[in-house]
């Protein structure tokens, strides 16, 4: 109990529960079209639902990124990887013409993983054959990936069939006009993830990695595989986060994403990532998109000025950051404390 | 401990009386009738642009006017992002509609990703109306602006008449995936084809920014020494003075589209002769008063609404800065204002 009280996802858990609080308070009402009874503005199941739709796609390639972020390595590339899957299913789904839905929707889900696992793998090899920084391949492929969309769509917003839009839209049996498919998509890939960084040798390697690269090279451990296998799942994710996207908002083009790495690596930051490698979660990253969407959600909600977004979000960002680092330095002195308390017992 | 337990049992208070809020079903629609407030959500292409700043000061002179003449509401929210996202601008559309609004008046960024926002926006009874940058097949009741292709086509013909029917004419044109500036691209081209004379250099794409427009025109004409004309389809380079030294009047022309405050000095040294002036303003005044006859008279507007261009020259430079003026810009160079 004490160490899920001390853990980083509890004090973001705790950030969302009074952020949410505070805005539902806050909020006001409206009255509702159909009944005319007051609704909060935010407390509701609509803006609950878009605010977690909103956040999905952030944290869906927040998770991929925490495994790099955790190897000690960066990928900048993730806004593109996204662009250019679902610029490849939309032309690949037009070109195919009409199929029934079931197939329109698992050859856009394979086209969408398939680009989104090879551009990830790319990005490995070349991190890994060239002995570059991740930072400056990925800067790189950044520009070309977003490239080959851009040239392979020739700059038009292509649309995907109603069909792939009805399974990403799906009500799931709950009220009209409430989509959960990617908010839910979003748990199952935290959940996965968190299975995988904290349940699997694969995933303790990453951490051995980012944590002492030395240490883990006498270990024996096969640091290129586990160097190109973060890539590869960073490109996955936003490969996933592709499939959804476009589906959900009906069609894919190059200009898709086009900033959204450094919504991406916010969001692991603030869910507890280290820059230096070594540490993150899975489920951190997801809290950290989370938090960063809903205070975004914030100024609108609370009919603030719009102007001041960039300036709140980038305040939260480097004050989520320190509180961080201001907790593990203290919970270091504790630590330190004790050991030396029980030292001084030991040794009289 | 104690603190995480009241921590926890306060987050199990909202989320049980959540719980009880949220509706799961849909109830029988009250009566329609006539609201004592009108609330619009404007989401332009982006809150960087002095064009849509123009338009929302429009919408709101609108909404005072009506609020005063029909004694009643009119409240414009403005939910524009700070840069182009069609994504972003598609969540703002449900975060409207999940508020409460009334009705949405949007410029679309990319129409493929707002159609369905649109669509479930008008399945839950909020309408929407388009400006500018259109969804056209989506379900809004009204799209007002220009017609793409003959501001394009309206372009090239202004600078080739500059030009003598001759000469190679770069085209510098924004984001490459706005549908409405292809269109304007695709305009000049088309009309470029009719004079055998002219011949198209390239069309050079850019940040929507005055700066990255600039040093695209700087480049481009570094790149074409022999380039003797610009078609600008939109004004970003010219809210700038830095061209006002770059270009040489005398060796190229330039007709732009847009002209505010910050241009208005280039077609009064000559440098940009012809400017075809959006009225920016009226996208957001008219647009919120077609949305209003529609809400509180009932009243349904023809789908599309066309905007004309307005010829701003050397002529009507003093006659178009008042207007510029009387439309809310500050920034209008006095010297102009008494011309």
């Amino acid at each position: 109990m004490r160490r899920l009280l001390a853990s980083q996802e509890t004090g973001l858990v705790i950030v969302l529960v009074l952020v949410t609080l505070a805005l539902a308070l806050l909020a006001g009402t409206h009255p509702d079209r159909e009944s005319g009874l007051q609704v909060n503005n935010f407390w509701n199941s609509h803006t609950l639902i878009q605010t977690a739709t909103d956040a999905s796609f952030f944290a869906i390639m927040a998770i991929g990124a925490t495994l790099v972020i955790i190897s000690g390595g960066i990928d900048l590339s993730v806004g593109s990887i996204y662009a250019l899957a679902g610029v490849s299913m939309a032309l690949l789904l037009r070109a195919v013409g009409p199929l029934p839905p079931t197939s329109t929707s698992l050859i856009g889900l394979g086209v969408c993983l398939g680009v989104g696992l090879l551009a990830g793998i790319f990005n490995g090899l070349l991190i890994v054959g060239l002995r570059v920084h991740p930072f400056i391949i990925t800067l790189g492929t950044m520009w070309m990936l977003r490239g080959v969309a851009f040239v392979a769509s020739k700059a038009e917003s292509i649309r995907v069939p109603a069909s792939l839009t009805c399974v990403t839209k799906a009500s799931l049996g709950l009220t009209e006009g409430l989509f959960p498919v990617p908010m839910l998509a979003m748990l199952v890939i935290a959940v996965l993830g968190s299975l995988y960084l904290k349940r699997t040798v694969m995933g303790r390697h990453i951490f051995a990695f980012g944590g002492n690269l030395e240490a883990s090279r006498f270990a024996g451990l096969p640091l290129r595989r586990i160097q190109t296998g973060v890539f590869a799942v960073s490109g996955l994710l936003a490969g996933v986060a592709a499939f959804l996207g476009a589906g959900f908002y009906g069609s894919a083009s190059s200009g898709d994403a086009q900033g959204y790495e450094l919504y991406v690596i916010a969001s692991a930051v603030v869910g507890g990532a280290s820059l230096l490698g070594g540490k993150g979660s899975a489920l951190g990253a997801t809290l950290g998109a989370l938090l960063i969407v809903l205070i975004r959600q914030s100024i609108r909600t609370l009919h603030l000025d719009q102007n001041y977004e960039w300036i709140v979000i980038g305040c939260a960002i480097i004050a989520a950051v320190v509180v961080d680092q201001w907790s593990t330095r203290l919970a270091a002195r504790r630590l330190s404390g004790r050991a030396g308390t029980d030292g001084s017992a030991a040794n009289p | 401990m104690r603190a995480f337990r009241k921590l926890a049992a306060l987050a199990a208070i909202v989320a049980g009386a959540g719980a009880c809020s949220i509706d799961t079903g849909a109830k029988p629609p009250i009566q329609a009738k006539t609201k004592d407030k009108i609330t619009i959500a404007m989401i332009a292409k982006s809150s960087t642009n002095p064009v849509f700043l123009a338009s929302r000061t429009g919408a709101e002179a609108a909404a005072k006017q009506l609020s005063d003449s029909l004694h009643i509401t009119v409240e414009v929210v403005w939910l524009t992002p700070p840069q182009e996202d069609g994504q972003v601008q598609a969540q703002r559309i449900q975060q409207a509609v999940n508020d409460g609004a009334d009705a949405i008046l949007i410029s679309c960024s990319d129409a493929g990703k707002v159609t369905g926002a649109i669509n479930d926006a008008v399945d839950r009874g909020v309408p929407v109306m388009t400006f500018d940058s259109d969804a056209p097949e989506s379900k809004r009741f009204a799209y007002y602006g220009v017609d793409d292709l003959k501001t394009g086509a309206q372009v090239m013909a202004e600078l080739a008449t500059l030009l003598g029917g001759k000469g190679k004419v770069a085209i510098l044109a924004g984001n490459q995936n706005a549908p409405n500036l292809q269109h304007r691209a695709q305009g000049v081209r088309e009309e470029a084809a009719k004079h055998p004379g002219i011949q198209i250099a390239g069309v050079f794409n850019h940040i929507e920014t005055p700066q990255d427009a600039a040093a695209e025109v700087i480049r481009a004409g570094n790149a074409y020494p022999d380039l003797s004309g610009w078609a600008m389809i939109g004004g970003w380079a010219l809210f700038t003075q830095s061209l006002l030294t770059d270009l040489n009047p005398a060796r190229i022309k330039v007709v732009s589209v847009d002209a505010l405050p910050a241009q208005l000095a280039y077609v009064d040294k000559g440098v940009v002769p012809v400017l075809l002036a959006q009225p920016v303003y009226q996208w957001g005044f008219v647009g919120v008063s077609i949305i209003v006859d529609k809400l509180h008279f009932k009243k349904d507007p023809p789908q599309i609404i066309p905007m004309e261009l307005i010829r701003v020259t050397k002529e009507n430079l003093g006659v178009w800065a008042r207007q510029l003026r009387d439309w809310g810009f500050t920034d209008v160079p006095a010297e102009y204002l008494s011309r």
